[in-house]
């Protein structure tokens, strides 16, 4: 029978990292283009395709340098050309993102097809996949072996990735000019900031985030690619910028509630809990998620201004 | 909220692209591309069963298209019409092979009000969510697509599964199915109360108050609350209204079409309506033309496989193409750039001079 | 200060649409003089300058700086040539602190492409001494008074290295007191020899403060004075082309019974400034009660509480005897408010809409059949208000977003006047209006008084207060700092009030 302790051991910490990752690093991507002001809805779609790449262009050249520079490169294309379509040619962007989303389900369909004659999956024998990180002496004991041990090199980098992007988004001109268009782009202007080139840059740095996480997703998290194997990853990642307001810290700690649900989940499911039930856990935690956030901005915002009123009053009073 | 069609420049040069380059795709590959485009032709249209099924799958494609433009007219975007899609088909199957005993008038009512009223429920959750909390309807209306599809198949799979080899509902029982039209394909009077709905819809918004409502909340939702209606009531009647569609069309589907439940039956199809409605700009006058241009295309996509061997995925390539090509601007706005590059060399003349 | 033109806009023409916004200007500016630029709204002042800092290109013309011409001219480029210009609209992120926003576009690098906020708080420092300017660098910009953000603005042309400063209508948000220290400011930094260029509507700040003064008039340059030659009167020929003769002193008042009572009114306002604290006051039915008082001060709070667009804290609001606290802007309308916005663009007209949708907004149950809009009624109504309020063009059918200020103001007038209802609430009622259009809004407001409607005017324009109102009071930071009779004003006092003086101190 299922026991709980069973669900939420120590072991926990590993596979929510692993969960995770795919979705923190296109998390890094929807905040970026945030932070512009656009919502690249097409970073579902350029992780498929990433997805697809790095893990073809992994196997025929046997390296997973190859693999992960060939889906960096392919989602900078795809960004820069959302960029383009939207920017330059005023497409708007949702259709923009959601035909690239079609474009990926389709094209790797096809692809599967022509290339290897396969459809749904495709499993080469003996694929490459990332390095993991092994430290050896942590094997002694289990525990700290679990905890520290055994990472794909992506996952650790995908924090740092997050904390680099804070840095450069609050600490540098870089970031306060980004910042700035994104917020009030005639003060942006006025300031001599080309907000063009901005917006592009930040949708370009989306796509390229955004094939990096499809890169990890069918190299690292696992050996394989699955027709519409990002399912909805990318959707997720909106929502973990949308719960972080665009603030990459708070994002990513709405990315490690969604990798968190998730790995539960599939231990759930080892205990004959019905499939699909587990299989919605992460969309109905983000979903009721999301709305507590907002919730609770709001009474925040509330008690703040409430608060203000109060002191306000005291130092009339006072005075 | 005036409907005229105008076209752009270039987008004949829009239309074209995609066939062009598919076709240079097909040679390639080592495809006869005038064959396999005549076989798409064929395929969509000649003959009742191939013109057939172009109406069948046009039917919720149009639908959905439909239930997009109307929360699009109070700027809401309604990426969860898949899952409405999706629950309005179950509920309806459900009611379909459930009830048994009844005459057809009034077994098919109960079966479209169980599919609508679940439709409407559902989209009015991530409605009120973000009419009253303010949460990004993008996400939230676009994740619980996928809670309505992990529900619906935990239903076909387990409690009403018809215990068959494949994953589908029992069958519905005769009196819950809808006439078929063009046999041997599988369109059906649901077409015409697609066709009506729309009227009846396009009507409203022209020419009630509730339509002139809506149409404000969409364009300034200030100047709504201002005037005295609550926008954000409208903004949840929208959504409400276009679950109920996406709800109606999923019973279109089941009622008319597959008289069952199929696990996946849909493939996004909700999606198709979307980008049908958008680049149709939401405009309730251009819906029809390119709802049946994707289904004219889906359904001629079939037949090209079958009669060549190109498959159908290549097809589901040129759409998002398609869709991307129409959607941009002055792409193929040839007259404007040779205005531009003749402008522009006249003013490299004069500062030569 | 040297007589050479400094500044030359010479022959400018610009057009927007099929609308001459310029038409054939000429403009010299000398170093180290403060000049204004002086005319009617939507005479193309503002226009004229924001070519100059190079929002806009010319169609025609040429601008000189120091005998160079300045071809393909950008901000960005302006900065570079030492251009500064605050807008009429703060151009601000109000998410940013104030340093953020002073060094934006020009921050000082430290190693890795960060940002050295040391030295740019040093550097911004040395003007906010140099000046005596009272600013908060660590503020964020959505906590600071209006005036306050406007010495932002100052700070972040000087930063950027500006020896030009154009300033649009920069007086129009600060209070007397404040005006009096900003043209201290002005003047000190003429004396260091910057050239400012100060546009404004107001001839008697222009008369205080300018070296030379530039009259426009519907696109059109018409003349230059120099200060010692130019009058009141001269000004006001040049600007309007004619007298007008606008009364000054209400027209006489015989209030009714008491149809809104507001009392200890608390509502939360986008920062502390503009909360309302425990306001409490009475309007009677023909009166013409003028809510004073520098912009930001609540009023716009007070507005939106009162007419059930922003939620009430505690107190109450009644409507003809009737509690209407916590109402809906709906139920409120049904209980006889009418209510002319401060903002006609977002609020009081959708631009999608027709002139006649907006005409009949509020009066959609008299247009219609059961649910079913009637589309010969609706073009009845419509074309029965073009014609009554003058409305051009007098094409129900056009979108309201063609229409020009004063004509989209008139549509809102129209329709709130013609609503029947027992209160009108007239914020900003001529706010961006040509003064044709100013005067006979301001006809339909006393005539609604004469009808015996309680009308309730906001305004920031001291001139429309004191020409219509019966009583005035006056808000500060939220409360109302006293109330006036109408009709002769003292006018020292109420300068006071606004700055928040006590009235019995007055």
């Amino acid at each position: 029978m299922m026991q709980l302790s069973d669900v939420l051991s120590y072991t926990l910490v590993h596979a929510t990292l692993r969960s995770t990752a795919p979705i923190l690093l296109a998390t890094i991507a929807a905040v970026i283009s945030k932070q512009a002001n656009i919502i690249n809805m097409g970073i579902e779609g350029i992780m498929l395709f990433g997805a697809y790449t790095g893990y073809v262009v992994g196997y025929f050249t046997r390296s997973w340098v190859a693999g992960v520079l060939a889906s960096v490169a392919v989602g900078t294309l795809l960004g820069m050309l959302v960029g383009c379509a939207h920017l330059k040619f005023k497409a708007h962007i949702l259709v923009v993102g959601f035909a690239v989303n079609m474009l990926a389900l389709a094209m790797t369909r096809f692809m599967l097809q022509q290339i290897f004659g396969v459809s749904g999956a495709l499993v080469l024998p003996d694929p490459v996949s990332l390095p993991t990180i092994h430290i050896a002496a942590l094997e002694s004991s289990p525990v700290l072996s679990s905890l520290f041990s055994d990472y794909c090199f992506m996952e650790p980098i995908a924090i740092l990735l997050v904390i680099a992007l804070w840095l450069v988004l609050y600490k540098t001109s870089v970031g306060l000019h980004l910042r700035s268009v994104g917020l009030n782009e005639p003060s942006a202007m006025t300031a001599g900031i080309d907000i063009g080139r901005n917006k592009f840059m930040a949708i370009t740095l989306s796509g390229l985030f955004a094939g990096l996480a499809g890169a990890y997703l069918s190299m690292g998290y696992s050996t394989m690619f699955v027709e519409n194997m990002t399912n909805g990853r990318g959707y997720m990642a909106l929502a973990a910028m949308n719960f972080g307001s665009g603030n990459p810290l708070f994002a990513m700690g709405g990315a490690l509630i969604f990798g968190f649900m998730d790995s539960i989940g599939a231990r759930l499911q080892s205990f004959g809990f019905p499939s699909q039930f587990v299989l919605m856990i992460p969309y109905v935690t983000t979903v009721v998620v999301l709305t507590i956030a907002m919730v609770s901005a709001r009474r925040k915002e509330k008690a703040m201004i409430l608060k203000q009123y109060r002191d306000g009053e005291k130092t009339v009073q006072t005075s | 909220m005036k409907g005229k069609i105008k076209l752009r420049p270039g987008f004949a040069a829009a239309m074209l692209f995609p066939f062009v380059f598919g076709a240079v795709l097909m040679l390639l590959l080592g495809y006869d591309p005038v064959e396999a485009y005549r076989e798409l032709f064929k395929g969509a249209f000649v003959g009742n069963f191939n013109l057939g099924t172009t109406l069948e799958k046009f039917c919720p494609i149009f639908l959905t298209a439909l239930a997009y433009c109307v929360t699009s007219k109070v700027k809401y975007f309604n990426m969860g019409v898949e899952g409405c899609f999706y629950l309005g088909a179950l509920f309806s199957a459900g009611a379909g092979f459930l009830i048994q005993g009844l005459p057809w008038y009034i077994h098919i009512p109960i079966c479209f009000l169980c599919g609508t009223l679940v439709g409407a429920v559902w989209a009015a959750i991530p409605g009120a969510l973000r009419a009253y909390l303010n949460v990004n309807e993008l996400c939230a209306a676009l994740l619980m697509n996928y809670v309505a599809i992990h529900f619906a198949n935990f239903m076909i799979a387990g409690p009403w599964s018809a215990k068959g080899a494949s994953s589908q509902t029992a069958p519905i029982e005769k009196s819950a199915e809808l006439l078929r039209i063009m046999k041997p394909s599988r369109a059906n009077v649901g077409l015409f109360m697609a066709l009506f709905l729309y009227a009846a819809i396009f009507w409203m918004f022209r020419r009630t108050k509730l339509g002139y409502r809506l149409n404000a909340t969409g364009t300034n939702s200030y100047f709504t609350d201002y005037v005295g209606v609550d926008a954000k009531r409208m903004v949840l009647l929208a959504t409400i209204l276009s679950g109920a569609i996406g709800g109606f069309a999923g019973s279109i589907q089941t009622m008319g079409v597959y008289g069952t439940i199929i696990d996946g039956f849909s493939n996004n199809t909700a999606f198709d309506g979307m980008l049908a409605s958008l680049i149709a700009n939401n405009s309730f006058a251009q819906l029809p033309i390119y709802s049946f241009l994707i289904a004219a295309l889906k359904s001629g996509a079939l037949g090209m496989e079958r009669f060549t061997g190109v498959p159908k995925a290549l097809i589901d390539t040129l759409i998002p193409i398609l869709i991307l090509l129409l959607n941009m601007e002055g792409l193929f706005d040839f007259k404007h750039l040779r205005k531009r590059r003749k402008k522009k060399i006249a003013e490299i003349g004069k500062e030569g001079a | 200060m040297t007589l050479l033109p400094y500044i030359k806009l010479d022959h400018i023409v610009k057009q927007f649409g099929s609308v001459k916004a310029v038409d054939d200007c000429s403009i010299e500016v000398r170093k180290g003089e403060i000049f204004s630029l002086i005319g009617e709204n939507g005479a193309g002042k503002s226009t004229m300058m924001k070519l100059l800092y190079g929002i806009h290109r010319p169609d025609q013309g040429l601008i000189q700086l120091d005998g160079q011409t300045l071809e393909d001219l950008t901000p960005q480029k302006a900065i570079a040539c030492g251009i500064g210009m605050v807008h009429q609209e703060f151009m601000l992120v109000k998410e940013f602190t104030v340093l953020e926003n002073i060094i934006l576009g020009f921050e000082p690098k430290g190693p890795m492409g960060r940002i050295d906020f040391a030295a740019a708080r040093e550097k911004v420092q040395r003007y906010i001494d140099d000046y005596s300017l009272d600013v908060q660098p660590d503020k964020l910009v959505q906590n600071i008074s209006v005036g306050e953000a406007q010495r932002v603005e100052i700070i972040k042309t000087l930063y950027r290295g500006a020896n030009v400063l154009i300033l649009d209508e920069p007086t129009a948000v600060l209070t007397p007191g404040e005006t009096k220290q900003f043209f201290d400011i002005l003047r000190s930094m003429r004396d260091d020899g910057k050239t400012i260029i100060f546009i404004s509507h107001k001839l008697h700040e222009v008369l205080e403060i300018s070296d030379r003064i530039g009259v426009m008039r519907r696109g059109k340059y018409m003349a230059t004075l120099d200060r010692p030659e130019a009058t009141a009167e001269k000004l006001v020929n040049l600007m309007v082309g004619r007298n007008v003769e606008m009364s000054d002193r209400p027209s006489p008042c015989h209030p009714g019974p008491v149809v809104l009572e507001v009392q200890d009114l608390e509502v939360l306002g986008q920062r502390w400034l503009s909360t309302i604290k425990k306001v409490s006051f009475h309007l009677c039915a023909g009166e013409i009660l003028g809510v004073a008082g520098v912009d930001g001060n609540g009023q716009s709070e007070l507005v939106d509480a009162i007419c059930g667009l922003r939620p009430i804290l505690a107190g109450s609001v009644k409507l003809t005897g009737r509690e209407m606290a916590g109402k809906k802007a709906g139920q409120l309308r049904k209980a006889g408010l009418a209510h002319i916005p401060e903002d006609r663009n977002t609020r009081g007209l959708n631009k999608e809409f027709t002139i006649n949708e907006n005409l009949v907004a509020i009066h959609l149950e008299e247009v219609s059949r059961g649910e079913l809009l009637d589309r010969k009624k609706i073009a009845q109504k419509g074309k029965e208000l073009i014609e009554k309020y003058d409305i051009r063009p007098a094409d129900g059918e056009l979108k309201a977003g063609t229409l020009s200020g004063g004509n989209a103001q008139k549509i809102v007038v129209a329709r709130e006047i013609e609503s029947g209802g027992k209160l009108l609430i007239a914020a900003q009622p001529t706010r961006g209006v040509d003064i044709g259009a100013i005067e006979s809004i301001r006809g339909y407001l006393n005539r609604a008084k004469e009808q015996g409607v309680a009308v309730l005017l906001i305004s920031a324009d001291l001139d429309e207060i004191i020409a219509l109102s019966d009583r005035i009071i006056v808000l500060h930071e939220g409360r109302i700092s006293g109330e006036l009779p109408g009709g002769d004003v003292d006018m020292e006092r109420l300068g006071l009030l606004m700055t928040g003086g006590k009235s019995d101190e007055g």
